[in-house]
């Protein structure tokens, strides 16, 4: 049986933005500033799929130095003490922690992977039979970020119940 | 008292511990496991109080070293730090006897509220 989609954009906006009121931004003085472009250009990508009761893919994207702030603001740490692998697991993390919280809304059934992580803009990335269905768009600090959902339609076949 | 920290992410672990200094937790002893299986055998080795583990990990998840430990007769107390919670792993962390459930993003109050009674 297809499932509709149960995560509408104001759930993921809500999501994200306890990310940042408890990670990235909590002295609340730098908030993710919508731009509704969901053209914005990235530098780096992350993702989980999730399989079962829903199938898709949850990525969360932004320029390099978006992910750099992301890890100093995980990891207290100065922004130039920042290391690769501090980013690649920032990132990890981040679609960890949405793609969690999406799996939540999701009808029982539904499985997370372990996340992904592409230190090249989301625009390389391909998720085959997927389409992007909503998602937040915004710049951090001057610098886009934007966390999307892709809908796999290859697990549709089963119509008609 | 001592404390097991148990996530594959690095950096959560870090998070984990910078919430529960954070909290008032500081000055307890903290261990830290990068997997499931590293958990396991850490509990056996360092004998922790409290256990903070991360639900999805490779090699064995959060719930099945739970499990194991209690299959085993170990009693020490558990509990999830999770991105993924549904009513369903709820249900089978209480089962299982786990002592709290905290759902990622967490914040410092959450951390206080949760381990207040259990690290005093």
């Amino acid at each position: 049986m297809s499932v509709e989609v149960e995560v509408n954009e104001s759930d993921l906006a809500e999501m994200v933005e306890q990310v940042w009121e408890s990670y990235l931004d909590p002295e609340g003085i730098s908030p993710l500033i919508p731009t509704y472009d969901e053209n914005q250009p990235s530098e780096v990508h992350s993702s989980v799929s999730i399989t079962g009761s829903w199938s898709g893919h949850v990525v969360y994207a932004s320029s390099r130095a978006a992910a750099q702030r992301a890890a100093a603001a995980f990891l207290a740490m100065e922004i130039d003490e920042v290391s690769e692998e501090d980013i690649s697991d920032t990132l990890g993390e981040l679609a960890n922690i949405v793609g969690g919280n999406v799996k939540a809304m999701l009808p029982t059934g539904a499985q997370l992977s372990l996340p992904q992580v592409v230190l090249a803009p989301e625009s390389s990335a391909r998720y085959p039979n997927a389409q992007r269905i909503s998602g937040v768009y915004g710049i951090w600090e001057g610098e886009p970020v934007s966390i999307s959902m892709w809908h796999s339609s290859a697990e549709n076949k089963e119509e008609g119940e | 008292m001592k404390i097991l920290i148990a996530d594959d992410s690095r950096v959560m672990r870090q998070i984990v511990v910078r919430t529960l200094r954070q909290a008032g937790f500081g000055d307890h002893d903290l261990v830290e496991a990068a997997d499931g299986k590293e958990a396991f055998e850490l509990v056996n080795a360092e004998k922790p109080d409290v256990v903070i583990s991360d639900w999805n990990m490779p090699h064995m998840t959060g719930i099945e070293v739970l499990r194991q430990l209690r299959a085993a007769g170990n009693n020490v107390k558990f509990g999830f730090v999770t991105s993924e919670s549904t009513p369903e792993m709820k249900t089978a962390a209480e089962a299982s006897g786990a002592e709290f459930f905290i759902v990622k993003p967490f914040t410092a109050e959450r951390f206080d509220e949760v381990f207040a009674p259990i690290l005093g």
